[in-house]
């Protein structure tokens, strides 16, 4: 009997290998439910449309077969020990080819260890905080399989404080959510207007929890000190209720901060509060180009939504899935370890929905954290909230990205 | 006085309201069962993704209420006969953890029915402040403070004016020699599982459109009521209400005074307080028992 039991399982081991060659096995991981789960569904929905894209043209040739994507998904609720536990089942895999997503940078802090221990390559898409890439550089790791496709709180928190003084602000309030991300985002934000001169005075520097819904406290405190913009860093919901208090206690003067306002519970709670908000966007809902075009046309039809909860999500997911395709390509195996060494030095421009990706990576140096970041400043444009849906804020950003676009064209 | 302070008061009071409205809730069984529903919270979330539901099926504001407030009564009695009943009959303490039970269900339940995300509830009500002498509060507010201390008066009155209102008290102080007076016990507690149930669809319909609708939108609402439950006494109706605004504005208070992350701190001082140097509450009668 133990015999017959122990065959079967071998048979099934080798069956699930035999298996694994046929395709390639990734990974999206983020929170499908809660309150980023607008953020994490539209970066699963975004890349599985990427995916499909993929396997409909007959998949990736790796020697002599044509593999297609076989996806995985786990929701880690937002959680940190639920993210944790998910990077220790797939650190555990022998067959996975990569991990793609988590929003929460708790997640990644709690998560990403496992998968970096087992050398499992990981591009994390949309987390912005900091501290997911600086935790390596800061541990002095010389050699680290994760890599990130999202505009990160350093660039985020320059552009957030270079607007306000672009604006020829003076004064300006400082919110925070308590979670690892508002933390590291009012660290970034106090940092970046040493940079850039202390030409911002912060009248009040507050925080809020997650859940809360009165403001008025840390609102009140702000418009008494004076406060021309309110800088904030936070998730949708408690933002919503920051942005509504501030009609309440008649606070007019802008919201600026994280990409997070642009999530669809800060505009939907907000309704016409939330006019007028500026946030750092990776991607507009604008089909400025043929790209962008069927992109936003393939989601809406897809899921059946008029309005992609999170935009910035979708875009980068669906970039992340084309980087990682073609790293998979270029090494010609589904070996984790052999995808990111080609990862780092992708010798063929990537054709994406928020640019054309040259080298967007290059290999890990523990002294400088971009060079496993995708993301530069004149990749991300200043996003506004305008009646429900986030438009460019300037201009001069939106003619950018079409001429970029057409010039890359000519180029071919 | 500056207008920053009254601003607060007003805004923490608010906030205070509501939490007696739930803390009502508990209240209103305890005075008649001497149980309490510890699911009162997921009642009010309950009743108001009930009511978001009607809404969107185009139902109009003015028929939605009584929806909601029907679903709230109908909820409140299945959770005084699935929970406290059979408890009660056999003088258990069963119902805290049957009532935490339905409770849990009830968030799982939510979580399938309608997912977890946090929905605006729409409302006709302007949400525009208005300015008196300086200070901004919204119609919406106001409909809350009105909704409360409306439905507070006429159950009070309800309890205090009619014979069937008198029972509660009948059954409040005995319940065996209520009995025996021909009053049904099990009927007197199950008419205060429902108005507690009703007092929750309430809640939950006057809050939503500032709170937005989740199903962790009461868990943080349901601990300070029931902070205010204990600090006023679960005898006195009225107590909750001066508690509730009182905590509501201390916590405005400190928020602004001492920084934003002292928020909860008062609510847990005065609990201690409570309990260490009047643990019947601050309006609660000491009941001598004899032996």
């Amino acid at each position: 009997m133990k015999r017959v039991l122990l065959t079967t399982l071998l048979a099934g081991l080798f069956a699930t290998q035999a298996y694994a060659a046929d395709s390639i096995k990734i990974a999206i991981t983020g929170p499908f439910s809660g309150g980023s789960a607008p953020m994490g569904t539209s970066m699963r929905d975004g890349a599985k449309i990427a995916i499909a894209e993929i396997n409909v043209a007959g998949g990736i040739k790796v020697g002599a077969k044509m593999l297609k994507f076989e996806v995985l998904e786990r929701d880690d609720e937002a959680k940190n020990e639920r993210g944790a536990l998910i990077a220790q089942e797939l650190a555990s895999m022998n067959d996975l080819a990569g991990v793609i997503g988590t929003v929460n940078t708790g997640v990644c802090l709690a998560g990403d260890k496992h998968l970096q221990e087992k050398g499992i390559t990981k591009i994390i898409t949309p987390a912005a905080g900091s501290a997911s890439m600086t935790q390596w550089s800061k541990a002095k790791v010389k050699d680290l399989s994760i890599f990130r496709l999202a505009a990160h709180d350093g660039i985020q928190a320059a552009m957030v404080v270079e607007e306000a003084i672009n604006r020829k602000y003076t004064k300006v309030a400082m919110l925070y959510d308590s979670t690892n991300y508002g933390v590291s985002g009012r660290d970034d934000m106090v940092e970046q207007i040493r940079k850039q001169g202390n030409i911002l005075q912060v009248v009040t520097t507050d925080k809020f929890n997650i859940g809360d819904k009165d403001m008025t406290a840390q609102l009140l405190r702000a418009k008494n000190g004076g406060a021309q913009a309110v800088l904030i860093w936070g998730i949708g919901p408690e933002l919503a209720a920051v942005a509504n208090g501030m009609a309440k206690i008649g606070l007019k003067v802008p919201l600026i901060g994280g990409w997070t306002l642009s999530m669809s519970n800060f505009i939907d709670n907000s309704a016409k509060n939330g006019n007028g908000t500026l946030m750092p966007q990776t991607f507009i809902e604008e089909p400025i180009t043929p790209k962008a075009k069927n992109f936003i046309t393939a989601y809406h039809k897809t899921y059946n939504v008029k309005r992609i909860p999170s935009p910035v999500s979708a875009a980068q997911g669906y970039d992340a899935v084309f980087i990682f395709a073609a790293a998979v390509k270029q090494a010609q195996s589904t070996d984790t370890k052999k995808i990111k060494l080609a990862l780092e030095d992708l010798k063929e421009p990537v054709q994406g929905v928020i640019t054309t990706w040259k080298k967007p990576f290059s290999s890990w140096d523990p002294a400088n954290e971009e060079s496993h970041e995708a993301f530069r400043r004149d990749q991300v444009v200043m996003g506004m909230v305008q009646d429900g849906h986030v438009v460019f804020g300037n201009d001069a950003d939106r003619k950018r990205l079409i001429s970029n676009a057409t010039s890359v064209k000519g180029k071919k | 006085m500056n207008q920053a302070l009254i601003q607060l008061l007003v805004s923490g009071a608010l906030m205070g309201l509501v939490y007696a409205l739930v803390a009502y809730g508990f209240q209103l069984t305890y005075a008649t069962s001497k149980s309490i529903n510890f699911g009162q919270g997921e009642l009010v979330m309950l009743s108001a993704f009930f009511s978001l539901t009607l809404t969107n099926l185009g139902l109009p504001y003015y028929l939605m209420i009584p929806g909601g407030l029907l679903f709230g009564v109908v909820a409140g009695l299945f959770v005084e006969r699935a929970g406290v009943r059979l408890a009660l009959e056999q003088k258990s303490e069963g119902w805290i953890l049957m009532t935490i039970i339905l409770g849990l269900f009830g968030v799982s339940a939510a979580e399938n029915i309608w997912g977890r995300d946090d929905r605006p509830f729409p409302t006709p009500i302007p949400t525009e402040p208005m300015q008196f002498f300086g200070i901004s509060i919204t119609p919406l507010e106001i409909s809350v403070a009105l909704g409360v201390f409306m439905i507070m008066v006429i159950i009070e009155l309800f309890k205090r004016k009619t014979l069937l209102g008198k029972a509660f008290a009948a059954v409040s102080a005995d319940r065996d020699a209520a009995e025996l007076m021909g009053i049904s016990a099990t009927r007197t507690i199950m008419l205060s599982y429902g108005l507690s149930g009703l007092v929750a669809a309430l809640a939950g319909i006057l809050v939503s459109p500032i709170t937005t609708v989740g199903p962790t939108m009461a868990s943080a609402l349901v601990l300070k009521a029931f902070s205010v439950a204990v600090v006023a006494g679960l005898e006195s109706g009225f107590g909750v209400v001066i508690v509730g605004l009182f905590l509501g504005s201390l916590e405005s208070l400190t928020s602004f005074y001492v920084g934003s992350g002292w928020r909860e701190a008062p609510g847990l001082v005065l609990l201690i307080l409570a309990l260490a140097v009047r643990p019947t509450g601050i309006f609660g009668k000491a009941v001598i028992r004899k032996v």
